[in-house]
């Protein structure tokens, strides 16, 4: 076996060289790294990184599930799945092995406002694996007994789900708390919508991504990376004239959970342990202070040190795990708190968790908890950096929600210069109890228990699939 | 080794994990020694031989790194990388599940929690206060084999770190009302990991099976009864014979100056002393004769559990770490399952007619021994005594069919990618040291591997898979809410 020893020798004395000598990507400041530049009026931006004979690229696309028909709910999602189902010229199973052999790893990723596709690999194979990956996005047909058999398969996954009671959990969340706003549907569709889905619409779908929707290009790794512009021409044919559509959501402000709103218990069979999920959907908000409400959500959340892990876990023992978060999309955001207990404390646990917002709303806590909590925050800054896949997912965020990439290092200080007072009054706005959608995925027999705390409502797990 | 190391990510996924604070109690005093800032006697620098190797004379990759042997046997591997002001600090110690006797499974796992409560000088809540109120990290995770934990902080925190590491090495506190917390804490961890979760309920029913009868036939996480019924002192117990320098390695990579770095660790860890009778108390668990496969195979079982589609695991007798066959198994193991394109997956889920919703293989190098392992999740009207047969007959049948010259350079070039990958990160580049230092006792074994990985003929393959899929060599362990509770 005489295969690729040649090239494994000069990746191999190329990277050693880089490990002791190569330029430092991040000494000065990150945003100097960051080239912009313009391919046929595609946005591009380069992270140039010698370190590692690696590349990462990821497309953007500025449409996601929310544009999806009504009644072929999940399309999108199921486009980027099928991506590799075959294309006048290959086959599914030629396909996967071209990329595979090249060792590239892809992932579509499909969310209510956009649309991203990564791709990772070694740069000496950066040209075989893009030129097919841009051969799927221009030529993909969706044969239809591929699409029949994924659609077979994502029905079978869903009703899986209840393997996974974290994730049934939080996708039964995400249904309950969202209701009322256009985000509250899966992006993936739910059982129901995929028989729908075939290969008439998909090529639709994938004909407006590709010809219509506004696109921007993430490139992390070395100078040979920038050997994807003349196959994004010749072999994605992607342009930036004509293609610039960016979506808009407009609705009507939702209002969030009142006083008296139902506790809602999701019950699954066999479960000796409660799923429990507190949050609630936030409005668009164009000045939210993000660095704010992470803040906000980190002191309550993040990390072994968090007020709740303390309260909840170390002092009580109530839960192996405890976090939250607080985030805005670009048209929306998220604060939620979320962790499992025993069955017989549920209830101990959701009333440890509502005084434990109280107290902090009001500032009944120790002084020196705002300042760790502040900087874990902004001392966590640096790692954000330290991969390149982690990088180019923020820049691309950034550039979703406009964010300006100098707050990647003006974040510290603008953590640093939040008072406790700011951060108090933030979690009593985000997490205020009377506001919150409180779910908890369980036993049947919960439901005695949790009448303590309130109106309950019943709903089987089957509903949110 | 590859899939070894997917592997001693899954474990890590699935077993151990976690951490905090609170206690106080009992320590192993120990006298602190020696000048932070002068002399280093006591440490030796251990100089490898980092000329190229392997055949034809292909380099492979070099990372920088300085090894040490303090007087006690502490290992100590540093690896500068000044590309960002952070750094990575990885604990391996010699203790896992494997180390337990029945009655007291799950001990390791609980001590590993247990470090997190504070010890005589940085008593409960301090250790994880400091790393994170700096923006750091903390975690730890068991394995059959090993405890590991982790930190990753700001550089300035090194020489802090290194004293409260040292610190909870020998002076831990047990306080018994963090202990019964804790308690808590990892049955809810438990029912997370295993009891609600198929996937986790097969997999150690499945490598309970494998390994029944032998040092790796119990469980990381323990029997609920065990962990129900174990005391403070076999906690403590556990601790006091096995964490010592002598049964540790650390690795620190990042920016910091290695021999400042190694002062500081002569320092703070130069005076713990070492546990006299380690080698006895391991030896009894390190007899290769315990780890001959003992279970019964040619069989299958059949667990109840909440899955509404059958799942299972095809296991077979594997190897110990670092044996010829294990690498041949490694490369097996991916060419049938990994990625789209993998042998089993075009035949199963991809095929025309799927019959399985998703498919893996595995193979798991323990350190004395191992299991080669299929899993899958079957779609609707699929029958399972009908999959299994057909599943039976195939991986036979694909020792002559998926094993080809492309396929073989196609593991190859993924093995690279998930290498670099890995090593993207100091974290990735620690943990990857830190492995082959204590599987082998050489963290640069990565090199002759890469040369084994690459010497390895398609003819040695064709007949590592005939062997490996001897019929009657399996156990088919399956789980399904139509199998009947026992």
């Amino acid at each position: 076996m005489t295969i690729n020893l040649k090239s494994l020798r000069s990746l191999f004395l190329l990277w050693g060289l880089l490990l002791l000598s190569g330029p430092s990507l991040f000494a000065t400041n990150v945003i100097d790294t960051i080239s912009h530049l313009d391919w046929d009026g595609v946005e591009v931006r380069w992270v140039e990184d010698q370190r590692l004979p690696v590349y990462t690229i990821a497309i953007y696309f500025a449409d996601g599930a929310i544009s999806d028909a009504s009644n072929r709910k999940g399309e999108t999602s199921t486009m980027f799945d099928l991506l590799e189902s075959g294309t006048r010229r290959y086959s599914q199973q030629e396909i996967s092995d071209h990329l595979d052999f090249y060792a590239a790893a892809r992932s579509g990723n499909v969310n209510h406002e956009y649309a991203s596709y990564t791709v990772s690999g070694l740069i000496k194979d950066l040209v075989p694996t893009m030129k097919k990956v841009c051969h799927l996005f221009a030529d993909s047909i969706f044969p239809k007994h591929e699409v029949k058999k994924v659609i077979k398969k994502q029905v079978a996954n869903l009703r899986s789900m209840i393997n996974s009671k974290g994730a049934l959990a939080n996708r039964a969340f995400r249904q309950l708390s969202l209701k009322g706003s256009p985000f509250d549907y899966p992006a993936e569709g739910k059982i129901g919508d995929l028989p729908r889905i075939n290969q008439r619409g998909l090529k639709k779908r994938l004909d407006y991504f590709n010809r219509s929707v506004k696109k921007r290009i993430y490139l992390f790794g070395p100078k040979k990376v920038l050997a994807f512009k003349d196959i994004v021409k010749h072999d994605c044919r992607w342009k930036g004239e004509g293609a610039n559509f960016v979506r808009q959501i407009d609705y009507s402000p939702v209002k969030a959970s009142g006083k008296g709103a139902p506790i809602y218990l999701i019950t699954v069979p066999d479960a000796n342990q409660a799923q429990v999920r507190v949050g609630r959907f936030l409005n668009r908000n164009q000045d939210a202070n993000r660095p704010l409400m992470s803040l906000a959500s980190g002191f309550l959340g993040g990390g072994f040190t968090s007020k709740l892990n303390r309260e909840v876990r170390v002092k009580r023992g109530l839960t192996y795990s405890i976090s939250s978060f607080a985030s805005m999309q670009k048209e929306y955001g998220r604060a939620a708190i979320m962790t499992s207990t025993r069955n017989d404390r549920v209830v101990e646990l959701l009333q440890v968790v509502r005084d434990v917002i109280k107290q902090v709303g009001q500032g009944e806590y120790p002084a020196e908890e705002f300042l760790k909590a502040q900087g874990h925050l902004a001392g966590g800054n640096a790692f954000r950096f330290e991969q390149g896949e982690g990088l180019v997912s923020q820049l691309l965020f950034f550039d979703h929600v406009g964010t300006p990439y100098r707050h990647l290092v003006e974040f510290p200080a603008k953590v640093e210069g939040l008072n406790a007072q700011q951060m108090n009054q933030t979690i009593k706005d985000l997490f205020a109890w009377s506001k919150q959608t409180i779910v908890v995925l369980g036993s049947a027999a919960l439901r005695k228990e949790l009448k303590k705390l309130g109106n309950v409502k019943v709903i089987p797990y089957k509903r949110f699939l | 080794m590859k899939q070894g190391k997917f592997l001693w990510l899954l474990v890590t996924l699935l077993v151990g994990v976690v951490s905090c604070s609170h206690l106080p109690g009992t320590s192993k005093d120990q006298a602190r020694e020696g000048n932070e800032n002068g002399t280093m006697d006591g440490v030796a620098e251990i100089k490898g031989d980092l000329g190229p190797v392997g055949n034809k004379g292909q380099s492979v990759p070099d990372i920088p790194v300085k090894k040490f042997r303090l007087k006690n046997g502490l290992t100590v591997l540093i690896s500068e990388n000044h590309q960002l002001p952070i750094t990575s600090y990885y604990t391996f110690f010699d203790i896992g599940g494997r180390h337990e006797k029945p009655g007291i499974t799950g001990a390791t796992h609980f001590l590993e929690h247990l470090m997190f409560k504070g010890a005589k000088k940085y008593g409960p809540g301090v250790f994880d206060t400091t790393i994170e109120k700096n923006g750091g990290s903390t975690n730890a995770y068991t394995s059959m084999d090993s405890t590991v934990y982790h930190q990753k902080f700001p550089s300035h925190l090194t020489k802090k770190i290194i004293e409260m590491e040292a610190d909870r090495m020998v002076n831990l506190l047990l306080e018994p009302a963090a202990f019964e917390k804790e308690r808590q804490v990892i049955l809810e961890e438990r029912k997370m990991r295993y009891e609600n979760r198929p996937s986790g309920k097969l997999y150690l029913a499945m490598m309970q099976e494998v390994f029944k009868d032998t040092p790796y036939g119990g469980s990381v996480i323990g029997d609920i009864p065990d962990l129900k019924g174990v005391t403070r002192e076999q906690i403590w117990d556990h601790f006091r014979r096995y964490y010592a320098p002598n049964n540790a390695v650390i690795v620190i990579v990042g920016d910091v100056d290695s021999q400042q770095v190694i002062r500081w660790i002569n320092h703070n860890y130069g005076a713990i002393a070492p546990s006299k009778n380690l080698a006895e108390y391991k030896q009894e668990r390190d007899d290769p004769t315990l780890y001959t496969h003992r279970a019964r195979f040619g069989r299958s079982v059949n667990i109840h559990g909440g899955s509404p589609s059958p799942m299972f695991m095809l296991a077979y007798k594997g190897e110990a770490y670092g044996t010829r066959n294990s690498y041949v198994m490694d490369l097996i193991s991916s060419i049938l399952g990994s990625g789209t394109s993998s042998y089993l997956n075009q035949r199963y889920v991809q095929g025309k007619k799927p019959r399985l919703a998703s498919v893996y293989s595995g193979n798991y190098t323990l350190k004395h021994s191992g299991v080669f392992y299929i899993g899958g999740r079957l779609l609707p009207r699929t029958n399972l005594k009908s999959l299994k047969r057909s599943l039976l007959r195939d991986v036979k049948r694909s020792c002559t069919k998926m094993i080809t010259d492309r396929n073989h350079h196609k593991i190859l070039n993924q093995f690279l990618h998930s290498l670099y990958h890995g090593l993207g990160s100091n974290s990735g580049v620690a943990s990857f040291l830190g492995n082959y230092e204590f599987l082998k006792g050489d963290y640069a074994h990565y090199r002759q591997e890469l040369a084994i990985y690459s010497s390895i003929t398609l003819e040695e393959m064709r007949q590592g898979c005939r062997t490996l899929f001897n019929p009657g060599q399996y156990i088919f362990v399956s789980l399904w809410n139509k199998h009947p509770a026992k």
